[in-house]
């Protein structure tokens, strides 16, 4: 059975594409141009992953909103959003509301499939326990590469995709310096450099959730980020 | 025009005291006004004159017998007047020979007339004023009696040294009668006294003429003396104007006196408005002037701004006006954001497609246009993401948090980053090794040098250092980037900090450049509470930048 994707973006032709390009890949895709019309649909028959769009038609958090709704039908259902909208506000609020990636319209379809290929791994090893585990361990940290989580002294830190993939594109060589740019490649990340900027800022305050006295993601000053151990 | 305009530029304090001149009419009007005044009093004068007269020759009316006594009394006045009169008159053939013929009186005669003129005297005497002279004629001409003075009584000197000094200086103005003058009747007063002439003839008449030394104006009236239906003489009474002179005098010192004082009074409260007029506007202009400052930052215009006159109203419209120019400045400064933000979706658009046609089973010709494509969309991208920098750092700006940390620390890394980055411009850098601790935050002090040192290498020549300078100075860490390379514009100093300026000539194939870096460097220095500046070099071969940022306490 193909797994079904359900898109919500206002804009025809942007939706059609990544229905086009999604169902290519062997998705089942529903398309919705309203946040009304998918909610309806969506409440009838929950989807595997949504991708979301911020602004539908007029209303320019009607993408929000919805994806309080859905997550309120589901706890575990993917969503992603996908906007134009790339000011941290913007990405602190979707994220905040229980999104599992933030992407802007610059993401390539390649960098879009990888993402949806990846959460859909994600969910499926979460709901069955058990299953043969591909690890990597630095010190406290500890990287579920198959089920894309991370562990910090035993206590699970709640990162994006994003996130995951910048943790460990850092901690896979300790001491090395990952350039902005690195970074973003490595995260399938098509962004600038503030952007980079603020991601990691976002990292180590989750990490510091957990640990107040995490200090192991290092700025270094002109060239990037390094993991110390 | 404006050259033309400034040359006969008066200020505002000058202009109204011409137009103050106008008040010049007032003490013109006071002046006429008592100039009529005169002419009404002297009128007055010459009818009062008139009734006395005529008093004075009801009283002699019908008694021939006093009017035909010849005069006794050795007046020396009277008889000069006398001898003038009859003189003139025989030469004008008025007076018959006979008449001096008969002159010689005898003794009973001259007792008679005596008496006769001891009553005329009485007579005289008991309508008689201070200031008047009164004297009869008989028809030969001759003055049969005289009484009074033409002079008044010496006034009394003025008392107030303030006053006599006032006086003094009116003087120069306003002439004041003199009661130094001839009092003696001039040989025209009988001659050509058409008065007298007049009343001899049976009417009344009056006259005004001057003393024969100039000095003051003599007022008479004559009234002939009835003897049945015959002419026997004539009464004439004088008076100097005098007392009219002297209150016309006194009027027109106190008029000098107060329009004097009105217009110190009003030139001081004029001068007093207009000063205080020119202060608000000069405050007003040199406010709005400033309200633009070099970097293109609008201030509010305080001045005046709640007056409730015109200059408020101007002061309130110039900062509406400037108001609306900041909003338009900032629309200009945003729009590079939003412009970026709604090109998103459309290029997401192509983008999608392209991806879509790459995924079909596409010929290999058509590969390479998508493949162009592409490459155009990532060009595209770039610009957008350039454009947007502006505005993402403004947002970021708005929630960042402050720290304080090492600026040399940053600087010192970065510099390493750079040398790696731009490997074909040698980077020098000189930097203390004590920490320079600054407010604000490391990641945008880095972004600030990556403006700095991107904008320097691209200007400095192929193989030439760029200087990186970090210092203390007084209260402030001086930063400086220091490129050799073509000087500034002067034109474009003051504006390249603003957004969306730059001095760069486009070329073909570079990468985009919008002008947005150097704002970026300045809205980062201005969050660090410090300010960037452009300069050339003192050799004039290059550029240097300049950031001052206070250091933490």
């Amino acid at each position: 059975m193909s797994r079904r994707i359900a898109i919500v973006e206002d804009d025809p032709a942007i939706r059609a594409n990544y229905a086009e390009a999604l169902r290519k890949h062997g998705f089942d895709v529903s398309a919705y141009g309203a946040r009304a019309e998918a909610l309806a649909a969506m409440r009838a028959r929950l989807p595997d992953l949504a991708v979301i769009d911020i602004g539908l038609g007029g209303d320019a958090d009607a993408g929000f909103e919805l994806c309080r709704e859905l997550r309120a039908l589901s706890a575990s259902l993917p969503i992603i959003f996908l906007t134009a909208r790339d000011s941290d506000f913007d990405v602190v609020s979707g994220l905040r509301l229980g999104a599992d990636d933030y992407l802007t319209k610059d993401v390539s379809l390649p960098h879009l499939l990888a993402r949806i290929a990846a959460l859909f791994r994600r969910a499926e090893l979460q709901s069955e326990p058990g299953a043969q585990e591909d690890t990597l361990e630095r010190g406290d940290l500890a990287l579920d590469l198959k089920r894309f989580s991370i562990a910090w002294r035993g206590q699970s830190v709640p990162l994006t995709l994003t996130e995951f993939w910048m943790v460990h594109a850092l901690a896979r060589h300790p001491g090395h310096v990952k350039s902005r740019e690195q970074l973003m490649r490595e995260a399938n990340l098509v962004v600038d450099d503030g952007t980079v900027t603020s991601h990691v800022k976002r990292i180590r305050r989750k990490f510091q959730g957990v640990d107040p006295g995490f200090e192991h993601i290092e700025t270094a000053y002109g060239m990037g980020y390094r993991w110390k151990e | 025009m404006e050259g033309v305009g400034r040359r006969f530029a008066l200020g505002l304090r000058a202009q109204l005291a011409l137009v103050a001149l106008a008040l010049l009419a007032l003490p013109w009007a006071g002046v006429s006004f008592v100039n009529e005044l005169e002419r009404t009093l002297l009128a007055g004068q010459e009818r009062a004159l008139l009734a006395t007269a005529r008093a004075v020759a009801t009283a002699l009316h019908d008694r021939p017998q006093l009017l035909a006594a010849a005069p006794a009394r050795d007046d020396a006045v009277r008889r000069e007047a006398e001898l003038e009169l009859q003189r003139i008159a025989q030469s004008e053939g008025r007076l018959p020979q006979a008449a001096i013929a008969q002159l010689p009186l005898e003794r009973e005669a001259e007792l008679a007339a005596r008496k006769a003129q001891e009553e005329i005297g009485a007579i005289l005497r008991g309508v008689q004023r201070t200031e008047s002279r009164l004297w009869v004629v008989n028809r030969r001409y001759q003055v049969l009696a005289l009484e009074g003075s033409l002079r008044r009584a010496t006034p009394a000197p003025e008392s107030g040294a303030l006053r006599s000094a006032w006086r003094r200086v009116a003087g120069w103005v306003i002439d004041r009668p003199s009661e130094d003058f001839a009092e003696s009747v001039p040989d025209d007063v009988l001659a050509a006294g058409r008065d007298i002439a007049s009343a001899l003839q049976g009417t009344p008449g009056t006259r005004t003429r001057r003393t024969p030394d100039g000095r003051t104006v003599v007022i008479s009236a004559a009234h002939p003396i009835w003897n049945g239906n015959e002419v026997a003489g004539a009464v004439v009474v004088e008076e100097t104007t005098n007392p009219i002179a002297s209150l016309r005098s006194d009027a027109l010192e106190r008029l000098l006196l107060l329009t004097l004082a009105a217009f110190a009074g009003a030139a001081a409260i004029l001068i007093g408005f207009a000063t205080r007029l020119s202060q608000r506007i000069r405050r007003l202009r040199d406010e709005a002037e400033s309200a633009i400052d070099a970097r293109g930052r609008l201030a509010r215009v305080a001045a005046g701004s709640d007056a409730g006159d015109e200059i408020g109203d101007l002061s309130r419209s110039i900062s509406a006006m400037l108001a609306r120019l900041a909003q338009h400045h900032v629309y200009l400064e945003s729009m590079a954001g939003r412009l970026s933000h709604e090109l998103r979706t459309p290029i997401a658009v192509v983008r999608s497609s392209l991806e879509n046609l790459k995924l079909a089973a596409t010929p290999e010709e058509s590969r390479t246009y998508v493949a162009r494509a592409e490459e155009g969309l990532a060009r595209l991208n770039t610009i957008l993401q350039r454009m947007s920098e502006a505005t993402r750092l403004e947002q970021a700006l708005r929630t960042a948090e402050r720290e304080r940390y090492d600026l040399g620390a940053v600087v010192r890394g970065c510099v390493e980053g750079y040398r790696l980055a731009y490997a074909a411009t040698p980077i020098v850098l000189e930097a203390p090794a004590r920490a320079l601790e600054v407010s604000g935050s490391p990641d945008l002090g880095a972004q600030l040098l990556d403006k700095l040192v991107e904008n320097a290498v691209e200007f400095s020549p192929a193989g030439e250092a760029v200087h990186v300078r970090l210092q203390e100075q007084g209260r402030y860490a001086l930063l400086a980037v220091q490129n050799k390379g073509p000087a500034l514009p002067a034109q474009m100093r003051a504006r390249l900090f603003e957004s969306m300026v730059s001095v760069r000539e486009t070329r073909a194939g570079a990468a985009p450049h919008l002008g947005l870096g150097l704002y970026v460097a300045r809205l980062i220095a201005e969050f660090h509470g410090g300010a960037i500046e452009a300069a050339d070099t003192a050799g004039g071969d290059g550029v240097v930048l300049r950031v001052h940022l206070p250091l933490a306490r």
